[in-house]
C-alpha cells in the first residue's frame, strides 16, 4: 500500500508516518509539509512545500498516485501559525492535495483530519453529537474544518473512493502544540465558573493510532473520536494546581489579550470550548477503528505532568 | 491525670462530608459527565433537598435497573416536580435522572446541568437514551387543576420510540408549597405497534392515560386546594 500523508512535519503527522513505518502492510510512504519532520524517519520520502505552491504539490501527490491518503494537513489556529495564515494554508492546502488525488488512478480511499468544531457550539446546540448531527460551525477554525470536509467530499466523489472524516476532540499532549494546552499551562488561568460546560480532549498519541487505524478501515464518513469522559475549565485548572481566575462578558477580552501577551493567545474554537463546552458522541469511532482513547482527565493530568525528555544515546537506541 | 477519660473528639458526620467535598472541589477531584452532570455536587446538596422535600416512591419495581428509559411525569407550575422526580428515583435505585428542560443561558443552564438538567431536543433526548440514561420528560403544565395530566406531544417521545426505549409513566403527587411528595412509577406503556405515526400516537395518548390514572389513585381527597 502507498501511502501519502500531508502535514507530515507536525508532531502528529510525524508520529502516524511513524507507525506507517512499522507496518509491513505498507510499501511506499511519501509526506508532505511545509516543515521538516519533528521525529527521526526512516523509509518516507518527504518533500518540503508550503501549502500555498500548488503546482508542486499537485505534481508530487501525481507523481507518487497513492492508494491512501491521510490528510493531516490541517493548521489549528494558533497552535503553530497564527489564525488568518492557519485558516489559509488549511484552505490551500486541500484544495491543492484532495484536488491532484482525485486524478490519482490507484487511490482507494482518503482520511481527512477535521475535528468536532464542525458541529459549532451556537446557543442551543445539542451537547454530545453523534456523527448525524448537522454540520454548524461558529468559529473561524471550525468553518476551516467544513470547508476541508467539504473539499474532501468532492475529490472522493470525483474518484469514486471511501472518505473518513475523523472528526478529534482538541489534541492535546505533552508536545503537542496546542492553544489550549498552552492556555491551560498558564499560571493563572481566566475561567467562567458560573457558564462553563465540560469538554472532552483527545491525545496526541491516540490521534496518531485513529489515523492509522483509519487508513485501513476505509470507511465512508464522519467519525468522531474523543477521549472518554469530560472535564470542565475549572476543574483542569485545579487538577493542574494553577489558580482559577473567575472572568465573565467582556473580561474575557481582557483574558485573551493577557494570555496572548503571556505566550498562550486563544483562538475563538478554544474559548468557546472552555465555556460552551465540547464533547461529541463517539462510540461509532470507537467501534469501526477500534481505537480506545485514553480519559479526558488523564489526558489533563498527563499535560500538567511535564515529563522529562527521555535522551537516547546511538549506542542505547541500536542495542534496543 | 485527668478525672474524665478521654475521649477522642469525632466531628459530625455532615462536618467532615463537607470538609471532604470542599477538598475535592479544591483540588479537582471530582467527575463531570459529557452532559455536564456532576454527582459529587449532588452528593453534597443531598442533605438540602431532603429538608426540602419528603418522598415516598411507589412502583419502584417499574424502573429497569440498567439501559435508558423515558420517564413522562406530570406537573403543575414545574418547580418541585423535577427535583422530586429526580431525587426520588435516586433514592429509590441510584439512578440519576436527566430532565429535560434546562435553558442555554448562563448560569441557570449550566447550574442546572450540574444536576442533572439536559436541553429540550429530540437529538439530545436521543443521545442520552442512546447512552443508556433515564431521561425525565415533564409533560405540559396544568396549573389549575392539581389532578390534572397535561398534554403530551408525539415529538417528544419519538426518540424513545426509535431507540426502541421503555416509556414509563410517573405521577408525582403533592403540593408546591408542602414537603410531603408521593411518586407513583408505573409499568413501562408498550407500543401497540411496531411502526409508523400511529404507533407514536397510540403510545402518547396510552401514557397521559396511565400518567393520569397514577394520579387519580395516588391522590388523596383535598378540601382546599
Amino acid at each position: 500500500m502507498r501511502v501519502l500523508v500531508t502535514g507530515m512535519g507536525g508532531e502528529l503527522g510525524t508520529r502516524v508516518v511513524n507507525l506507517f513505518e512499522h507496518d509491513d502492510s505498507v510499501t511506499e510512504i511519501c509526506g508532505i509539509d511545509a516543515y521538516p519532520p519533528r521525529r527521526r524517519i526512516h523509509r518516507v520520502s518527504f518533500h518540503r512545500i508550503d501549502p500555498v505552491d500548488r503546482r508542486r504539490t499537485v505534481a508530487v501527490v501525481r507523481e507518487f498516485d497513492p492508494e491512501v491518503i491521510v490528510h493531516l494537513g490541517v493548521y489549528e489556529p494558533n497552535a503553530r501559525l497564527a489564525g488568518a495564515a492557519a485558516q489559509r494554508g488549511t484552505a490551500a492546502s486541500a484544495v491543492s492535495v484532495l484536488g491532484a488525488a482525485s486524478s490519482c488512478p490507484s487511490l482507494r480511499s482518503i482520511v481527512v483530519r477535521s475535528g468536532i468544531e464542525v458541529y459549532g457550539r451556537g446557543r442551543g446546540s445539542v451537547s454530545r453529537p453523534d456523527e448525524t448531527v448537522a454540520v454548524r460551525p461558529t468559529s473561524p477554525f471550525g468553518n476551516s474544518l467544513a470547508l476541508v470536509e467539504r473539499v474532501a467530499r468532492e475529490a472522493a466523489q470525483a474518484a469514486d473512493v471511501p472518505v473518513s472524516f475523523i472528526r478529534c476532540a482538541p489534541i492535546v499532549g505533552p508536545s503537542f502544540p496546542s492553544p489550549v494546552g498552552r492556555y491551560l499551562r498558564l499560571p493563572v488561568v481566566a475561567v467562567n465558573p458560573l457558564a462553563e460546560l465540560p469538554f472532552s480532549l483527545l491525545h496526541q498519541e491516540d490521534a496518531a493510532h485513529a489515523f492509522v487505524a483509519a487508513a485501513a478501515a476505509a470507511h465512508d464518513g464522519p467519525l468522531n473520536v474523543c477521549g472518554t469522559g469530560a472535564v470542565t475549565a475549572s476543574q483542569a485548572v485545579r487538577i493542574g494546581r494553577r489558580v482559577p481566575l473567575p472572568v465573565m462578558g467582556p473580561g474575557w477580552w481582557w483574558a485573551s489579550k493577557a494570555a496572548e501577551l503571556l505566550g498562550a493567545p486563544l483562538p475563538p474554537h478554544a474559548q468557546q470550548m472552555l465555556v460552551r463546552g465540547g464533547v461529541a458522541d463517539s462510540d461509532r469511532g470507537r467501534a469501526v477503528l477500534g481505537v480506545e482513547p485514553r480519559a479526558t482527565r488523564d489526558v489533563i493530568e498527563q499535560l500538567y505532568r511535564w515529563e522529562p525528555v527521555a535522551m537516547v544515546s546511538a549506542a542505547e537506541r541500536r542495542a534496543s | 491525670m485527668s478525672a474524665f477519660p478521654s475521649v477522642p473528639f469525632e466531628a459530625p458526620s455532615v462536618a467532615r462530608a463537607t470538609a471532604s467535598a470542599v477538598r475535592r472541589r479544591l483540588s479537582g477531584d471530582y467527575d463531570v459527565d459529557e452532559w455536564g452532570l456532576d454527582p459529587d455536587l449532588i452528593s453534597t446538596f443531598d442533605p438540602l433537598f431532603a429538608l426540602r422535600w419528603s418522598i415516598r416512591v411507589v412502583g419502584t419495581e417499574n424502573l429497569p435497573t440498567i439501559g435508558g428509559a423515558l420517564l413522562v411525569f406530570n406537573r403543575r407550575l414545574g418547580i418541585s416536580e423535577p427535583w422530586v422526580v429526580a431525587r426520588g428515583v435516586r433514592q429509590a435505585t441510584g439512578r440519576f435522572v436527566r430532565t429535560v428542560g434546562a435553558p442555554d443561558h448562563a448560569p441557570v443552564g449550566p447550574v442546572l446541568r450540574r444536576f442533572g438538567g439536559v436541553l429540550d431536543r429530540p437529538d439530545e433526548v436521543s443521545g442520552l437514551l442512546g447512552a443508556g440514561q433515564l431521561v425525565g420528560m415533564p409533560m405540559g403544565r396544568d396549573v389549575i387543576n392539581r389532578e390534572h395530566a397535561g398534554a403530551l406531544h408525539v415529538a417528544r417521545v419519538r426518540a424513545a420510540i426509535d431507540r426502541g426505549c421503555p416509556v414509563v409513566p410517573v405521577a408525582a403527587v403533592g403540593r408546591e408549597l408542602g414537603r410531603e411528595w408521593k411518586l407513583v412509577i408505573g409499568a413501562p406503556v408498550a407500543p401497540r405497534r411496531k411502526a409508523g405515526p400511529l404507533a407514536a400516537a397510540e403510545l402518547v395518548e396510552a401514557t397521559r392515560a396511565a400518567v393520569q390514572l397514577q394520579l387519580d389513585d395516588g391522590q388523596s381527597a383535598s378540601w382546599w386546594w
